[in-house]
């Protein structure tokens, strides 16, 4: 990865389109402890009426708004991590924890599509790299990797060491490498100093990318 | 009359909680949390009125709205977003949507838009055997 060959705009679309999906999800998870606080005081309402209160039902509408809570506070963390991805040009990221992030800010593009996106096998790897670029080259590797299977699949992505870089695998059980006709990133990653591949072997394809040097 | 109402939304605490409450309302509601069942229910059902999540997976709510509006003319449909923006508002609007609203949604305005959609709906049912009653009579002899 090479610093400072990511357009301005291509790096503000990207932060934009991450903002969006996140706002998105957290107001679904308002609506649904919206609805189940209301259904909390409809019941109340009701016992006020005379209607036999049923401690089942207040319990499950309590429990859906705890677990609502839950779900909102990892998608806020999420975003703040995101965010804070701009804190520096240069440091050293830990990839396993970086592919963890990205993986769950692109969830829901593969919700949309109905394809199950995990992360797979990820070993320790670290290196100096703009977390921020590289989050925007893997989000986009994803989303191309995406456009290129069907509602059903599942994509796992990986990282591991590799000639003192890492690389990243994309794959899809009984699927042909997803990225490995796709020009147009494959133009996209050289121009971030990465480079995109296709293991053979295990039918994925490999996003290869080098230390970013650091700046005087 | 109780309002019949198909309640489409991929988020099924969101479509229990809500179907929920509009049944304590005395409203008869169904639900339908991917496209493919919403169109199973919406073509052996009568129903006054949709309250239709604008983003699917399976189909964004625009398509669905306009798949609706193909089959069910008449529909009456509440689109419901978690990010209302005025493009898709007046999109949905040109589409034949009779409202849009926000999510959280309020539950007594949106009790309100299904009584509406019902009245609608009626009106245009006795507006149509109207017709036909006074076709029949053109036609006929007697």
């Amino acid at each position: 990865m090479s610093q400072a060959t990511v357009p301005a705009r291509e790096g503000l679309k990207f932060f934009g389109r991450v903002s969006a999906s996140v706002s998105h999800e957290i107001k679904n998870v308002f609506a649904v402890i919206n609805e189940a606080a209301g259904l909390i005081e409809d019941f109340t309402l009701m016992a006020e009426r005379g209607m036999p209160l049923k401690p089942e039902r207040l319990k499950s509408a309590a429990n859906a708004i705890q677990g609502q809570i839950r779900r909102g506070d990892t998608i806020v963390k999420n975003m703040n991590a995101f965010a804070h991805s701009t804190d520096e040009d240069v440091r050293e990221v830990n990839l396993a924890e970086l592919l963890g992030l990205t993986v769950a800010l692109a969830n829901r593009l593969a919700d949309m599509k109905q394809i199950r996106l995990t992360a797979g096998d990820c070993e320790p790897v670290s290196l100096a790299a703009d977390s921020f670029d590289l989050m925007l080259l893997l989000h986009s590797s994803i989303a191309a990797a995406l456009d290129a299977l069907s509602a059903g699949d599942t994509l796992a992505v990986g990282v591991k060491p590799e000639n003192g870089g890492a690389s990243f695998s994309l794959s899809s059980p009984g699927k042909d490498a997803p990225l490995a006709n796709d020009e147009a990133f494959a133009q996209f990653a050289r121009s971030m100093g990465a480079d995109v591949g296709v293991d053979e072997d295990n039918r994925a394809s490999v996003l290869r990318i080098q230390p970013t040097a650091r700046p005087e | 009359m109780s309002e019949k109402v198909l309640l489409i939304d991929d988020e099924e605490e969101f479509l229990n909680a809500l179907s929920e409450r509009m049944e304590i309302r005395g409203m008869d509601v169904k639900t339908a949390a991917t496209a493919d069942s919403a169109v199973a229910a919406l073509d052996n059902n009568e129903y006054d009125a949709i309250v239709l999540d604008l983003q699917m997976p399976d189909m964004n709510g625009i398509e669905m709205l306009k798949a609706i509006k193909v089959r069910h003319p008449d529909m009456q449909v509440i689109l419901l977003t978690g990010h209302a923006t005025v493009e898709a508002g007046i999109q949905a609007m040109k589409l034949g949507a009779m409202d849009f609203m926000e999510k959280p949604a309020d539950i007594e305005s949106l009790t309100e838009k299904i009584k509406k959609a019902q009245a609608k709906k009626m009106v245009i049912v006795e507006k149509k055997t109207a017709s036909k009653v006074s076709d029949i009579l053109s036609h006929k002899g007697w």
